[in-house]
């Protein structure tokens, strides 16, 4: 039954929105765009590479790389922060009430929307990386491919779990869309996709420590372009393996919590 | 004729200004300048923090003795005036039919051009206010200012609004034929936000984005701004200045023609309000 609602959400996610307009600007335009523009931030300066320094050691990474491949993952993440508003949309169109009356699971019901959003990105992904490296010249070093891949589903299972919580948040303040919409600026500023983390003010670092996208920035980059393996990133890793169980929790908990308020209110649809 | 249409542009103006002030929200306000301050900070560290305010030979080929921070925050407040103005003229055929009043401003006998104006002048006094504050921001950041050329300033003003009046009016065009909004505005958001010079100047990016940034007004009328403020001598300001009126009126006229024509099939089409 769970895997089932799964799935539903999933094909009625893609019957929706798959090849539309928004998924194009959202996953195709939007991360060249920023890309570009990070990239022309740096043109200025006289150095054409970005030192990231972690864990003790220091990896010299290509700027396009550095800027573009950040670009990436960090549009995943907006998606993630977009399908908050998945609920918003439900209740917009009037049939949230019926979603919630079903005996479909809640958490079945947020991972099938996540996961769409996450679906309908990863094919455009893999083609944008690629032509990436094809057309922009990105120096691709892969030592570890494990790493890379272990990265990549971390940072994609914390990033869905996160856009749950974003989820549930938005049924509980009815204002999904504009938290999504607001956190985006500053989650690209402390999350190191713009400047390497250590250049960090000091007194934001815990702001940025509370961030998968910043764990997995750091290890999609140092596995992708600085050809580092498992050993080099088994700190991040941890950590978004650990953020990705805490977020799910903290969204099972969420959903139950802001569903028994909205019904003990009576406000699910009318404010 | 005239005088109508100085009516029409006036008291649009008034109502949308009286508009703005009524629906007034902080957060709204706060929320156009995130990216600004974003961009800003991440300058800011990068010059301090990161490359210790190592800047390339031909940085300074390109902009003269001008400091990398001022460069930046000019370009920051120029593209929040853009955004606050530009947008709001591009999304008003979408909001009149959102709204349900799209059929009674086009069966009214106004100047279509005026209206629109009247919405372009509203909206760039609302942007002025933008331009200013992000300004303000810039200077807590460190910018400096080396020169005021107030004639070239408002001259580079004024002409940028005029080009961006004509995309405004093709953005208008766009959204009530394919009933969108937000698509439409992202991809110029992304457009003028990349390819402008706001980050850097344009003779450093790739020839490919300079071919682009070429026909984009908001790539003259930010060189004009900062030769105005930053007292920048490699620029042409004539040859500058000739570009942005010539590409006002190329997108003025486009604009004109679009909205003409794409009101007359809706109408033929009975598609105003209903889909």
């Amino acid at each position: 039954m769970f895997f089932r609602v799964i799935l539903a959400e999933i094909r009625k996610s893609l019957k929706q929105y798959f090849f539309s307009s928004r998924t194009m600007v959202w996953a195709l335009l939007l991360p060249l765009g920023n890309g570009l523009y990070l990239y022309f931030l740096y043109l200025p300066f006289a150095v054409k590479s970005v030192n990231l320094e972690f864990n003790s050691a220091n990896f010299s990474l290509d700027l396009v790389g550095f800027t573009l491949i950040g670009q990436l993952l960090y549009s995943f993440f907006t998606m993630m922060l977009l399908a908050g508003s998945a609920l918003d949309v439900e209740r917009q169109q009037g049939t949230l009430e019926t979603v919630l009356l079903s005996p479909a699971n809640r958490l079945a019901v947020l991972l099938g929307g996540a996961l769409a959003n996450a679906l309908n990105y990863i094919w455009l992904l893999i083609g944008i990386l690629l032509s990436w490296v094809a057309f922009l010249n990105v120096n691709i070093l892969i030592n570890d491919l494990l790493a890379l891949l272990a990265s990549i589903s971390l940072s994609y299972l914390s990033l869905i779990a996160i856009g749950m919580c974003l989820e549930a948040l938005s049924l509980h303040s009815r204002r999904g869309g504009m938290y999504g919409t607001t956190l985006q600026e500053p989650i690209m500023f402390l999350s190191g996709l713009i400047f390497p983390l250590q250049s960090m003010p000091r007194a934001l670092l815990p702001l940025s420590y509370l961030l998968p996208l910043t764990f997995g920035l750091i290890s999609v980059r140092l596995t992708l372009l600085a050809g580092a393996s498992m050993v080099d990133v088994a700190i991040p890793l941890a950590v978004l393996a650990s953020m990705a169980v805490i977020f799910f929790t903290l969204a099972t908990w969420m959903i139950g919590h802001a569903e028994r308020s909205a019904k003990a209110k009576a406000t699910l649809t009318q404010f | 004729m005239a005088i109508h249409s100085l009516r029409v542009i006036v008291y649009t103006a008034k109502m949308n200004l009286i508009m703005t002030w009524r629906f007034f929200s902080w957060t709204g306000f706060a929320l156009r300048f995130f990216s600004p301050i974003m961009t800003l900070g991440a300058a800011w560290v990068l010059y301090s923090q990161v490359y210790r305010g190592a800047l390339s030979q031909e940085f300074g080929d390109a902009v003269g003795k001008s400091g990398y921070l001022p460069f930046i925050t000019i370009g920051n407040a120029f593209f929040v005036f853009v955004f606050a103005a530009a947008f709001v003229v591009g999304r008003v055929m979408f909001w009149e039919r959102t709204t349900g009043t799209i059929e009674a401003t086009f069966m009214s006998p106004m100047n279509r051009l005026a209206y629109m104006a009247g919405v372009m002048v509203a909206a760039a006094a609302d942007a002025l206010i933008s331009f200013t504050t992000v300004f303000i921001i810039g200077l807590a950041f460190g910018t400096q200012i080396a020169s005021f050329n107030a004639p070239l300033f408002i001259s580079s003003l004024l002409l940028t609004a005029f080009a961006l009046f004509g995309i405004g009016l093709m953005a208008n065009a766009i959204t009530l034929t394919f009933r969108d909004r937000t698509t439409t505005a992202n991809t110029l958001t992304i457009l003028f936000m990349v390819f402008s010079g706001i980050v850097c100047p344009v003779e450093l990016m790739p020839l490919w984005a300079q071919q682009i940034s070429s026909i984009l007004p908001l790539t003259y009328g930010i060189r004009l701004m900062r030769v105005s403020l930053l007292g920048i001598k490699t620029y042409n300001i004539i040859s500058d200045l000739a570009t942005l009126l010539i590409l006002g009126a190329i997108y003025v006229g486009i604009g004109a023609l679009t909205l003409r024509l794409i009101e007359r099939n809706l109408k033929k089409k009975a598609l105003f309000s209903v889909f």
